[in-house]
């Protein structure tokens, strides 16, 4: 299934197929017939058939349905809120965080916290930021209030660890430089909506 | 402010259907405020001239054409006003969209967020986009010291160059107009600006910030923790901002200091000068059974007059119990100062307090370097200068470049002939003054022309500050630590008492330490140390210390909650900004018999008879309300004295020839708990002028050896040009523990020794 159509969420818009069933018969023997008819019909090998063209296609044709989990794993949906991933500029490079602190200060569970200082390029940077995943319950405020989709859930929900803290550095979250081209734009809560563009106005420049 | 005359007229005026009952001579605004109606300023600031810049106070008076400023026009009876209707909202939406008009979009780090004017106000008038342009510059970010400018986010408001040139007195900052291109500028070199960093606390936006806190911390995570600042005597209003030191270290630190700008200031010392508390104290058992033994054979006990009022109390109880002598340098001299005053005065007090100093239309300060000994009393001068044109005679054997501005005549005296200048004073501000005979006579015997020659203060420079006087009333005399320490105190004492009893000057007489006025109420101070002495942050045989350099640790003045005592007579609450882990004074004395449990438990037993009161602690307000009038703690009740006119003859005035060195903390400097602060820490420097230099053979940069009062002194001689005459500038913030024991007189003649370098 792609994206779009979990994103989807006009209801009946979608290729649902309605199933017409007979009615149920109003007499015992009207029952009776039906039960008499539905077991000799010979369903059951239509069913078997089906089982056994999958098995061969499964099998001999490399049309396997079964996802080998950890090895493989099925997309989830981007509003999914799992371990935070924290994005850089596909420009630059350098990681989006501004250091505002609106994460920190809209944290209901109070987990996370951020140190930052006055650098030498007088920008605000970010020396240090963690967050307490023993407390953070993924409400996903943080990825929100973020004016700056720096702060985002990332797909990750497998939250087993030797120690909890294996997630909550900022390194560990940010993605890796290497892999800058591989990083996805977040798509789900607080993520731009699709008509942004159209929602822009333009400051005026009269001179 | 202006109408003095008209003060008790009462008028009736309408505002917003509300009607108000106010004396004349009050500005729309401030009775709106006053009445609890509302109307939003961008540049309004209490304690200056309205400025007038962000016309967003406009109103509507019934029967007047337009809109009318309420900052600066005067309520008139009978005046029916609205202060908002759909013009009137139309016309402040659309100067907050010129406000906002290219202010950069870094809302998300600026320092100011959360506690932003402009950001407020966009939201209150509902301004979320930008119909109006101009053409953006670059505008790079200046560093002033302290402070760092960023001209980008600046609004123009003035408030900063008001409060800088109508309270500071520096007079630093100014407007360079053109239009969109206007911006503050700095006028002044950052060594030559104070760096009180009142500009930066009025800024209603994140154009002037400190450059220390900038981008460490949002204003929202600080805690504010309301304090007394603990540097000088003015004990000022301030609140110590608090937050967790970082990620990995939970203690708290204190992140930056603000204060209600709005009705107070504070000076460089009080803003810059907050991290001198004591760090990673635990309690040592061991020290702390020293101690007693320490304290259970000792003789005498010294301390510095930077403690509590509930401290000095404890003290007292302790004498009273033990029989130890108590020794306090710094205030002993002022308390017998006082109590010789006060003899002649028939109050315990003296008369005068800052608002009287700041509305004063003439003021004559004697014996104290003002500038440096109490910022927020110069700041009073300042604003006496500025707002009512006070003359303002300055009498000290050290001009001051500094204060220049304000002061309309320099009277320069010799050292040590403050004497003959109390008496040439007394001679002429009780001119024409009914008076006794025998002070009459006092005067009249007075040997003029020989106190003239050795005080080298003319007859004619006093006739000039007679000239001065004659026409207006409310006039002040400020008189400082130059005089409590000096060899004929007592005497200079009863000289000002008759000033202030007989004459038209009410007096300030300024404490030379932070409680040296509520130490010397509380205290019964000895004179001379004897036997085993313990220093509490002064030199002892057994040392307790907030500069962690003792036997057993203390908490410094950041760490402790209690009272000061102010030189507005004042006892000011003080709270507890960060933890402390060590022993406190109240944990020995309850060891040893004074049982209370907490320290703060003796504020409600200050001495009622000294004209403390008795309320609990928890109990003292702490706050100034809308219309500016101060409630914190409450005002000392001055006692009558009996009057005893005894007056002895001017002694022979001492004579310092050649070079002398003054005793003074410079620049945001006051003891050495302001020189242990990351932000205010420098090397103390002997400071001379290019006469002092030759009379002393020094050159720039040579390092001199001296003695004073059985305290060495190293310095670095450095050459002042803007300082005239042979007196040199000798701070003493960085002595550490013996800091505390210079209290003598502050003029002195050592033997400089040069040291090979």
């Amino acid at each position: 299934m792609s994206l779009e159509q979990f994103k989807n969420r006009n209801v009946g818009t979608q290729a649902y197929k309605m199933i017409e069933s007979e009615p149920t018969p109003p007499t015992g023997m009207g029952r009776f017939e039906r039960v008499v008819k539905r077991t000799f019909k010979g369903e059951l090998f239509v069913g078997l058939g089906v089982t056994m063209r999958e098995m061969i296609n499964a099998l001999f044709k490399g049309e396997m349905h079964t996802i080998k989990y950890p090895m493989e794993k099925l997309p989830i949906s981007p509003r999914y809120r799992a371990i935070h991933d924290m994005l850089r500029l596909l420009e630059s490079g350098h990681y989006r965080c501004i250091g505002c602190g609106l994460c920190e200060k809209i944290c209901i569970s109070d987990c996370i916290r951020m140190d930052t200082r006055y650098d030498e390029n007088q920008r605000k940077e970010v020396t240090e930021y963690t967050i307490n995943f023993g407390r953070c319950i993924f409400c996903g405020y943080c990825a929100e209030v973020c004016p700056e989709l720096a702060i985002v859930h990332g797909g990750r929900y497998e939250t087993a660890s030797e120690q909890r803290a294996s997630f909550s550095l900022f390194e560990d979250m940010l993605t890796p430089i290497d892999a800058l081209k591989q990083q996805k734009e977040f798509d789900g809560f607080g993520a731009v909506t699709p008509n942004a563009d159209n929602a822009i106005k333009k400051t005026p420049l009269a001179y | 402010m202006t109408a003095r005359k008209n003060k008790t007229k009462t008028i009736t005026l309408t505002i917003d259907g509300k009607v108000c009952q106010t004396e004349y001579g009050k500005t729309i605004l401030q009775v709106a405020r006053a009445n609890d109606i509302y109307i939003p300023t961008m540049c309004y600031l209490s304690k200056v001239e309205p400025i007038a810049s962000c016309r967003m106070c406009v109103v509507d008076v019934e029967g007047v054409d337009g809109m009318i400023l309420s900052c600066q026009e005067k309520a008139t009876d009978g005046a029916v006003i609205t202060t908002n209707n759909e013009a009137i909202f139309k016309q402040r939406q659309n100067i907050m969209k010129l406000y906002d008009v290219n202010h950069p979009l870094e809302c998300g780090v600026c320092d100011k967020s959360g506690e932003c004017d402009l950001q407020n106000k966009t939201m209150e008038f509902n301004v979320s986009q930008q119909d109006f342009t101009a053409r953006d510059q670059h505008r790079p970010v200046e560093n002033w010291g302290f402070i760092s400018y960023d001209p980008a986010l600046c609004i123009m408001c003035e408030k900063c160059v008001h409060v800088c040139n109508e309270v500071i007195g520096d007079e630093a900052l100014a407007i360079s107009a053109g239009g969109y291109n206007s911006t503050i500028i700095n006028t002044k070199p950052a060594e030559d600006c104070s760096q009180c960093g009142e500009c930066m606390a009025v800024c209603p936006v994140g154009a002037l910030v400190s450059t220390d806190f900038k981008y460490s911390a949002n204003a929202w995570e600080l805690e504010k923790i309301p304090a007394s600042c603990s540097h000088c005597s003015a004990a000022c209003q301030m609140y110590y901002e608090v937050k967790t030191t970082s990620i990995e270290d939970p203690e708290p630190r204190i992140y930056r200091v603000t204060n209600n700008y709005e009705f107070s200031s504070l000076c460089g010392a009080g803003r810059f000068g907050f991290d001198f508390e004591n760090r990673n104290v635990a309690k040592d058992p061991d020290a702390f059974a020293r101690t007693l033994d320490a304290f259970r054979q000792a003789e005498t006990i010294r301390f510095t007059a930077s403690i509590t009022n509930e401290e000095a109390l404890i003290f007292q109880q302790f004498k009273e119990k033990s029989g130890v002598k108590l020794i306090c340098e710094e205030a002993r001299g002022y308390q017998q100062f006082m109590a010789a005053f006060s003899y002649v005065t028939g109050s315990s007090l003296y008369n005068s307090d800052l608002k009287k100093l700041s509305e004063s239309r003439a003021a004559v300060v004697f014996g104290t370097r003002i500038n440096d000994d109490a910022p927020m009393v110069k700041y009073h001068l300042t604003m006496a200068s500025k707002h009512h044109q006070a003359r303002i005679a300055y009498m000290h054997p050290i001009e001051d470049a500094d204060i220049q501005n304000i002061v309309t005549q320099l009277m320069k005296y010799e050292a040590g002939s403050e004497e003959g200048v109390a008496a040439l004073l007394a001679k002429t501000l009780l001119e024409g003054k009914e008076i006794p005979d025998t002070i009459r006579s006092y005067l009249n015997d007075l040997d003029v022309g020989n106190l003239s020659a050795e005080s080298n203060l003319g007859e004619e420079e006093f006739d000039l500050l007679k000239k001065s006087l004659w026409k207006k009333s409310g006039f002040t005399l400020v008189a400082g630590a130059d005089l409590y320490a000096h060899p004929q105190a007592e005497n200079i004492a009863r000289l000002l008492g008759l000033i202030e009893r007989y004459s038209d000057f009410d007096v300030l007489l300024i404490p030379p330490a932070t409680n040296a006025l509520g130490v010397s109420l509380i205290c019964d101070l000895d004179d001379e140390a004897t036997g085993y002495t313990i220093g509490y942050n002064a030199e002892g045989d057994f040392v307790l210390s907030a500069l962690g350099e003792g036997d057993l640790d203390m908490p410094a003045l950041n760490q402790q909650e209690g009272t000061f005592t102010s030189l507005d007579k004042r006892v000011v609450p003080t709270h507890v900004a960060l933890p402390y882990g060590g022993y406190v004074l109240n944990d020995i004395m309850s060891a040893l018999g004074l049982k209370k449990r907490y320290t703060i438990d003796y504020t409600s037993s200050l001495p009622v008879e000294q004209g403390f009161r008795a309320i609990e602690f928890d109990a003292l307000p702490d706050y100034f309300d809308i219309t500016g009038e101060e409630h914190r703690g409450y005002l000392l009740s001055p006692f009558t004295v009996e009057k005893k006119l005894e007056l002895k003859p001017v002694s022979a005035l001492p004579t310092y020839d050649g070079i002398v060195l003054y005793q003074c903390n410079e620049g945001n400097q006051f003891s050495p708990f302001t020189q242990k602060t990351a932000q205010l820490k420098r090397d103390a420097k002997l400071r001379g002028s290019v006469q002092f230099s030759t009379v002393a053979k020094l050159k720039e940069g040579d390092r001199v050896k001296f003695t004073l009062h059985g305290v060495e002194y190293q310095r670095v001689f450095t050459i002042d040009t803007s300082m005239k005459g042979t007196v040199a500038i000798n701070p003493a913030f960085d002595m550490g523990l013996s800091s505390a024991s210079v209290s003598y007189y502050r003029f002195s003649q050592p033997k400089l020794e040069r040291m090979d370098s």
